[in-house]
């Protein structure tokens, strides 16, 4: 096995789960993210050359992932009425059918969220990205992303706060 | 609860799934999209095989017995194009540079190929740059008295292509009358039974 293989077979090793958490938070369901993960990983080996020295392989990895979804989307658009196909992409695609191993609660107070401040949210807490790099990956400035950063925990906190806390004495 | 327990629990919501497709099958994958980006290197790697057989065809001594097997005599050189790209040269003989030259332009390398000490073209000039991006061109390896390489065309700079020769003196000249500056020496080149270095490409030097 060259040191090529080698490379991307480490890159692998390492990456792989938390690619496919960040996509997973992304698209909602756990089947579809896995094979967009896996479609973009082959992409990545059979450009390894390039990607390997990319600063950010694995958020080149998430980049491909989530392109790749929103090709799905668009293609689907004919046979789906979509309200508004700029976001059609990011929609989730809850399978209520599929075992998930996600706290189901979380995972459906994440899909609650719009789907930019649930994209932020995949890259900076999954995948670990710092502002400046979510923001170029997004193609939004860092201000935005750490508004939507904001929004997002507001949106969560209140949406996972726990029943009798609800309920505070006026 | 406070911002870092809610991004805590977010992070922990997913902890438990993993990636269950193997990296085999990621790279099997991959080589179909590598097959598709890469057709017209099939017909390259079609021609290189050709090259490969008249390199052994010149090592047959005319008066060669009937019977002989020419498989029994390694041929000089061979060269292979990969499917990414990358091709692959042995050197068993220092012999047909000319046809190494014209195997090697034919597979899209920008080369100039010189032996036993065969002066270089002065239209050749030599490129510096440091063993870093050298060696990122060409991966040398050596046994058993052949020479193997492997030619990453893709990161050769921009302007340049490569010299393949037997001796630093014998290939890549020391600077040139008509360099610019002081007279730089010559590019330090992968040294083994062949020699690699690097020149600025131009019809006259490297085709």
């Amino acid at each position: 096995m060259d040191n090529q293989r080698l490379d991307f077979a480490e890159f692998y090793r390492t990456s792989r789960d938390e690619c496919l958490r960040t996509v997973l938070v992304s698209v909602g369901d756990q089947d579809t993210a896995q094979e967009l993960v896996a479609e973009a990983f082959a992409r990545a080996c059979a450009s390894w050359r390039t990607v390997g020295r990319h600063p950010a392989p694995a958020a080149w990895v998430v980049r491909t992932a989530l392109n790749a979804n929103i090709s799905r989307w668009r293609r689907r658009r004919r046979e789906v009425s979509m309200r508004d196909p700029g976001v059609a992409a990011d929609l989730p695609t809850i399978s209520a059918a599929s075992a998930s191993p996600v706290d189901p609660r979380i995972m459906a107070a994440l899909m609650r969220l719009p789907a930019r401040q649930r994209q932020v949210v995949a890259l900076r807490l999954i995948l670990d990205l710092d502002t400046n790099r979510t923001a170029e990956m997004l193609g939004i400035t860092p201000n935005t992303v750490m508004a939507h950063m904001g929004r997002a925990l507001a949106a969560l906190r209140g949406d996972l706060m726990p029943e009798r806390q609800k309920e505070s004495p006026s | 609860m406070n911002d870092n327990e809610l991004i805590t629990a977010v992070r922990e919501s997913v902890t438990g799934v993993h990636m269950t497709i193997p990296e085999e099958q990621i790279v099997r994958r991959s080589r179909t999209i590598r097959a598709r980006r890469r057709i017209p290197a099939a017909a390259g790697t079609l021609a290189v095989a050709a090259g490969a057989a008249l390199a052994v065809t010149a090592l047959v001594p005319s008066g060669h017995q009937p019977g002989h097997p020419v498989s029994a005599r390694l041929a000089a050189w061979t060269v292979a194009r990969q499917a990414s790209g990358d091709i692959d040269i042995t050197i068993n003989q220092l012999q047909n540079p000319a046809g190494l030259q014209s195997t090697l332009r034919a597979d899209g390398l920008p080369v100039n190929v010189s032996f036993s000490g065969a002066p270089l073209s002065t239209s050749c000039q030599p490129y510096d740059t440091s063993r870093d991006v050298l060696g990122a061109v060409v991966q040398l390896s050596s046994s058993s008295g052949s020479a193997s390489f492997v030619v990453d065309p893709s990161a050769l700079p921009s302007g340049t292509g490569v010299s393949i020769y037997d001796n630093p003196g014998g290939g890549v000249p020391p600077s040139s009358p008509s360099a610019q500056g002081t007279g730089s020496p010559p590019p330090a080149g992968i040294t083994g039974p062949v020699s690699f270095g690097l020149v600025y490409a131009s019809q006259q030097c490297t085709g």
